[in-house]
């Protein structure tokens, strides 16, 4: 453990209950409680602990968020624009614990309380006690909701190229959407796929036009614009999709071996409902400096509503909230 | 104990689950399902499905980095 000192209690307390089988729960006490591992609260982190704030993140999974499936960033300065997704927040992890961070990986979170001056955050193994949270759980990618896609995920319908890109070698695959993420795994999946069908409900692409310009010079690749899936037909696995073209009306069948879903994301603020104010999608609405509703808790990234979500916008938001906890703390008097 | 991993070397969470076992020197074999089509299709029939890791663990399936499950088979 990297963490050095504080005023962290970390003791053990045993909990009887009625079945008389012990739990083993630790508490935790801390200046700054960040909630998410991925680019936002890793450099949340970072900065906390360089304020000498005892800083905690908590991770439902392990550390990374999104990026960490990201086969290549190319935008993210000071990296040549050819670091892995993964090198790249493994290297943020590495700064934020040898500065004295303290993460917590794997938590089951059951319940958050964030009003009142101290926060609290309880996860199966851990009781949380904090002056300040900084909410950084980021977003899941956005689901279809269409007849099969539960059915099949796993078993043709798929979230994460750099994944399971690898089991369609010479096969046919459509990927949804019409972001920078959908056109780059799109290409992305060429390197096994024989054809790759990108399929977009509007005429045109949101994607940067460098990204358009990879995808359209390559010649495994075709593009279905003014086309949605209506459905993921199959067996035991994916064998088609039907489409509808919303411009024509016509519904059609399309037989395919597999389909990526790149159409966006959702927040994961489910755990703060009622909590702190949201948006009609759930994004947490904050002020210029980033606080929620709630008096000392701030939020960071892809959960917070914002124009842009990038991986530099939210490593900034990590920054702004990093650095307004540790005001709010000062202002606060320790 | 018999450990088996299904990857791929793009792959994020295959190198997690894999440095995971390696941290609690659990020794196993590692597959590239990229590579070896054979391979790929014993474990899709192993586990129902083409979602990457798959880890055996003495003929317990699990399918992705699920590091409980992982802890609950290991430590048996």
């Amino acid at each position: 453990m990297h963490y050095k000192g504080g005023i962290i209690i970390s003791g053990v307390i045993e909990v009887m209950d009625n079945k008389t089988d012990k739990t083993e729960k630790s508490i935790t006490e801390c200046d700054v409680l960040i909630l998410g591992g991925g680019p936002a609260g890793l450099t949340a982190a970072i900065y906390a602990a360089r304020a000498k704030l005892n800083s905690v993140v908590v991770d439902t999974g392990v550390v990374g968020g999104q990026v960490a499936s990201t086969y290549q960033v190319a935008n993210y300065p000071g990296t040549n624009g050819v670091i892995r997704g993964i090198d790249l927040v493994n290297n943020m992890k590495k700064q934020a614990t040898e500065y004295g961070a303290r993460i917590d990986d794997m938590q089951e979170i059951e319940k958050t309380v964030l009003l009142g001056d101290i926060k609290k955050v309880i996860t199966k193994k851990n009781d949380y006690y904090a002056r300040t949270v900084i909410i950084a759980t980021g977003a899941t990618p956005r689901k279809l909701n269409v007849e099969g896609e539960e059915k099949f995920t796993g078993k043709g319908v798929h979230y994460c190229a750099t994944c399971d890109g690898a089991f369609y070698y010479d096969a046919n695959v459509i990927v949804v959407g019409g972001g920078d993420a959908a056109v780059e795994e799109a290409v992305f999946l060429t390197r096994y796929a024989k054809k790759v069908f990108v399929v977009h409900r509007r005429d045109h692409f949101r994607a940067t036009k460098s990204a358009q310009d990879e995808l359209f010079k390559n010649p495994a690749v075709e593009v279905l614009f003014n086309t949605e899936v209506k459905a993921i037909n199959g067996t035991d696995f994916v064998t088609g999709v039907t489409l509808f073209n919303n411009k024509t009306n016509a519904i059609y069948e399309m037989p395919i071996d597999g389909i990526f879903i790149y159409i966006g994301t959702q927040p994961q603020s489910e755990l703060f409902k009622g909590q702190v104010e949201t948006d009609e999608y759930g994004y947490i609405i904050t002020d210029d400096n980033l606080q929620t509703s709630v008096k000392g808790v701030f939020a960071a990234g892809d959960v917070r509503k914002k124009a842009i979500r990038q991986i530099t916008t939210a490593v900034s938001d990590g920054t702004v909230a990093a650095i307004m906890a540790e005001r709010y703390l000062a202002a606060l008097g320790s | 104990m018999k450990v088996t991993v299904y990857s791929t070397p793009t792959c994020p969470y295959c190198v997690m689950a894999k440095d995971y076992l390696t941290e609690k020197n659990i020794p196993f074999e590692d597959i590239d399902v990229s590579a070896n089509p054979a391979k790929a299709r014993e474990m899709i029939l192993k586990s129902g499905q083409r979602g990457v890791p798959v880890i055996d663990i003495d003929g317990n399936i699990v399918v992705g980095f699920d590091r409980r499950r992982i802890d609950e088979l290991i430590s048996q």
